[in-house]
């Protein structure tokens, strides 16, 4: 109860920490609007021209990645700056209970996004946000979000020990998109990167919101989802006590 | 000359120090290979081009990342890190200092553009004239410099407003969407692509899909000029607002502190 | 169970910095060279010395920030490398300037943040927080950002986040750092309060009045080294069988200081510019009287006020620095 508690305000404040600036919030917006209308251009000029809620809905799944590999990177960075990083590490919590209301908070932020590329579409190119299942679709988006995060935290347990964690971020943009088939189908991809795809809990997020979006079984992927999210989550934990324990001995918490 | 030489290679090795080599292969030659496959698998499933065109496009769209990144960071950074102050009060031709750093990461660019071009060429099997690769790199070169002058407008810009990384984040993806790199410009309004005309990469773009088809280097002068003509215009604004904002800064005394 | 509360032995730290980019050199640098001491319970324990000294090194590898490269050390006789959590649930840091709070954050907001991270009942949360403000003075503002708050505002917040989930042990590292005089003075008596209600104390400082005022014991650390430990009036005797003359002088130069430093008797010689005056500080025996030669030396340059006086702890703090270097 208490660490749910701890996750929730936790996840309530980072939130409105990055809420209240404004180069998080226009890039959340501005960046993954561009990318949608670059979709629905791309969706247009190709053979398959009627399926623009996938554009929609993919450049929103894109923006929330974006969001949370690039606030998660950010976020650590921000903390190591002001000196709070150090504060979350002095805590007596584990340090992956206090780094995960991070990630999840830059996943929510990508909510921003996803309803800024639906609202986009629907305005200027007048695609009509009807989704199969629009109540499925409510439940699909958080439990995207929250794999997402889970899955930020692996990833921010390599940026609290790398002082210049935003640079791996660049990276890492374009192959989970890819990846996870986000606004590209995973079957044109190579058989080879299948397996790959099947374990990352992006994959499943960003199928279980395609299926409440044009239709398909949405809970499947929603389980499977949030269960390799879990194990994201364990995995997370766990390096996150080893990176701790060789940040304090190789002192890259703090700055100075 | 030499000083926009020799200064531009120390800024660049002092703002560019916290990368390791492992970090810069990571980071800047893995990145847009990545950037690369994702739209050519997304130009196959939905048909829109082959991937040649999206091999070459995301080969100069590799450079313009990077070399706007760099010349916002040239004169950002500066500011940041307090040094601008410093290179204000310098005797020698500021405007010469600040297009001087722009210069080693339009060299990052090429490097990193070529670097895309070729893993490119053989991850999917693409073929490329043997004859066409002076001609490509010539192109590429050309698109990193006007690309990195387009970010010293961007940095100048900074200057005066605090988020200039939006800006530039933002100016990206709109070259993304509108150079023609990925989306193929027929496919835009008219309106959007006149925007494109006048930013940097699109020309290059075009000039080296041509070469890359087999078209003599002769033959894509033409836009090969007008890419350089376009970089040029970005220098000189870039001098331009430089001018201007240093002005208004020692007016309003707000240098190192906006 | 241990009398102390914190037991410091043979600590040492080393930092390793790479430099270069293409072939890197590893260069080490021993920041603490085997430092070893013990706080009493309730202590109000002074580590002082310059900067660079050691003393925030030594205070992170006290408080688990840092794993020791040598040596140990206990927090109520807990190991701070293998029983961090148990080490954590009984400390508090709070250390100086702008950094360590959420600055688009309230302060409410700040207190109730980390109040989860530490696992404070939510019944109790409530009431902790407001006495906390209440202690720090900062009832009523706690509902501003902290991005509007001041140096010593941001300073008092801080000690309130240290307390939350009442530490036995506080350590405060330079909290006086860029604070005004008045808010200096406050925090200090918010310092000795807690100090006189059973917390020990390690604080560390550059500010000899404040060591001098509010430490039962000082440890005085120089170049990674313990130089000397003992009460403020124990570390007044280094400067024993000593006289300290003070002259404020306009335009003295480096040359005619470094003559002053060589001149016979004199031990220590510091030369402090405030503002256009200078202020030297020459330390000699007692047995010689220093004042003629030196103002011999000083013959052509304007002179202030020039006095001579008995040694304080600053000057004993001088005597036990300077001394080691020479």
């Amino acid at each position: 109860m208490r660490v749910l508690r701890l996750i929730g305000i936790g996840t309530l404040m980072h939130f409105k920490t990055m809420s209240r600036g404004l180069f998080e919030i226009a890039t959340g917006l501005i960046v993954p609007i561009i990318q949608a209308t670059m979709a629905v251009y791309l969706l247009r000029a190709g053979d398959e021209p009627q399926n623009m809620v996938k554009a929609a809905v993919g450049a929103g799944l894109m923006g929330i990645w974006s969001s949370v590999i690039f606030g998660s990177g950010g976020a650590i960075q921000r903390q190591r700056w002001q000196g709070t990083l150090e504060m979350m590490v002095i805590a007596p919590r584990p340090l992956a209970l206090s780094v995960l209301p991070v990630t999840i908070a830059t996943g929510l932020q990508g909510l921003y996004t996803m309803a800024a590329t639906l609202g986009w579409g629907w305005l200027l190119f007048g695609i009509v946000p009807d989704f199969s299942h629009p109540l499925l679709f409510l439940v699909a988006v958080p439990a995207c979000v929250i794999g997402l995060g889970m899955f930020g935290l692996l990833l921010a347990s390599t940026f609290v020990l790398m002082r210049n964690a935003n640079a791996v971020c660049n990276t890492l943009e374009y192959p989970i998109w890819l990846l996870s088939g986000m606004l590209v189908p995973l079957t044109v991809l190579p058989d080879w990167t299948n397996p790959f795809a099947a374990i990352l809990p992006t994959t499943w997020g960003a199928r279980a919101v395609h299926e409440a979006a044009s239709g398909g079984a949405v809970w499947p992927s929603v389980a499977a989802c949030l269960a390799i999210s879990a194990a994201c989550f364990a995995a997370g934990a766990l390096m996150m006590s080893y990176v701790e324990r060789r940040a304090r001995a190789s002192a890259t918490l703090a700055l100075s | 000359m030499r000083l926009i030489f020799v200064g531009g290679a120390i800024a660049y090795r002092a703002l560019f120090n916290w990368t390791t080599p492992s970090m810069f292969i990571g980071t800047l030659l893995v990145g847009p290979v990545f950037q690369l496959l994702f739209f050519a698998y997304l130009g196959r499933q939905l048909g829109v081009a082959n991937d040649g065109f999206y091999i070459v496009g995301n080969a100069v769209l590799a450079a313009s990342a990077l070399c706007l990144f760099g010349g916002t960071m040239a004169v950002s950074n500066e500011r940041r890190y307090s040094t601008l102050s410093n290179v204000l009060l310098s005797p020698r031709s500021r405007t010469l200092i600040f297009l001087g750093r722009a210069l080693p990461y339009a060299g990052n660019g090429l490097l990193v553009a070529t670097f895309t071009l070729v893993v490119g060429k053989f991850l999917l099997n693409m073929s490329v004239p043997g004859t066409a690769w002076f001609g490509l790199i010539l192109t590429l070169a050309a698109a990193s410099l006007s690309a990195a002058f387009f970010g010293l407008v961007l940095g100048s810009i900074g200057l005066r407003f605090r988020d200039v990384w939006l800006i530039s984040n933002s100016m990206v993806a709109v070259m993304i969407l509108l150079s023609g790199t990925t989306v193929p410009r027929e496919n835009l309004p008219a309106a959007l692509r006149a925007i494109g005309d006048f930013l940097p990469l699109t020309h290059a773009a075009a000039a080296a899909r041509e070469l890359a088809g087999g078209e003599t280097l002769a033959n894509v002068l033409p836009g090969l000029g007008l890419e350089v003509a376009i970089g040029a215009g970005y220098a000189i604004i870039a001098a331009v607002l430089l001018k201007i904002f240093e002005y208004e800064s020692r007016r309003t005394a707000s240098l190192d502190t906006l | 169970m241990t009398d102390y509360a914190i037991e410091a032995a043979g600590l040492r730290r080393t930092y390793r910095s790479r430099t270069g980019w293409l072939r890197p050199k590893v260069k080490e640098v021993e920041a603490v060279k085997g430092v070893s001491f013990t706080v009493a319970k309730g202590e109000l324990f002074g580590l002082l010395g310059p900067n660079g000294a050691g003393k925030t090194t030594t205070i992170k590898m006290l408080n688990t920030l840092l794993i020791p490269t040598g040596g140990h050390a206990r927090i109520f006789g807990k190991d701070v490398v293998a029983e961090t959590r148990e080490v954590r649930q009984r400390i508090g840091y709070v250390f100086g300037g702008d950094r360590g709070l959420y600055d688009r954050l309230s302060g409410l907001d700040n207190l109730r943040y980390f109040a989860e991270l530490y696992g404070i009942p939510p019944r109790e949360q409530k009431q902790r927080i407001g006495e906390l403000l209440e202690l720090v003075n900062l009832t009523g503002r706690e509902r501003e950002r902290v991005e509007g708050y001041s140096r010593g505002m941001r300073q008092r917040l801080h000690i309130a986040r240290g307390l939350l989930h009442r530490p036995s042990v506080l350590f405060l590292d330079e909290p006086s750092i860029g604070v005004d005089p008045v808010a200096a003075r406050d925090l200090r008596r918010t310092v000795a309060d807690l100090a006189a209600t059973g917390t020990t104390v390690l604080l560390t400082t550059h500010y000899m009045a404040e060591a001098d005022e509010l430490c039962d014991r000082i440890a005085v650390i120089a170049q990674g080294e313990l130089k000397a430990l003992g009460t403020p009036e124990e570390l007044k005797h280094h400067a024993d069988g000593r006289t300290v003359l003070e002259v404020e002088a306009y335009g003295l130069e480096d040359e005619t200081f470094k003559d002053i430093k060589n001149l016979h008797g004199v031990r220590e010689a510091t030369l402090e510019t405030q503002g256009a005056v200078q202020l030297l500080t020459v330390q000699s025996v007692s047995d010689v009287d220093v004042q003629p030669s030196v103002l011999a030396r000083l013959g052509g340059i304007r002179l202030g006020r020039v006095a001579a006086r008995q040694p304080t702890l600053e000057d004993a703090y001088v005597a036990i620095v300077a001394g080691d270097r020479s």
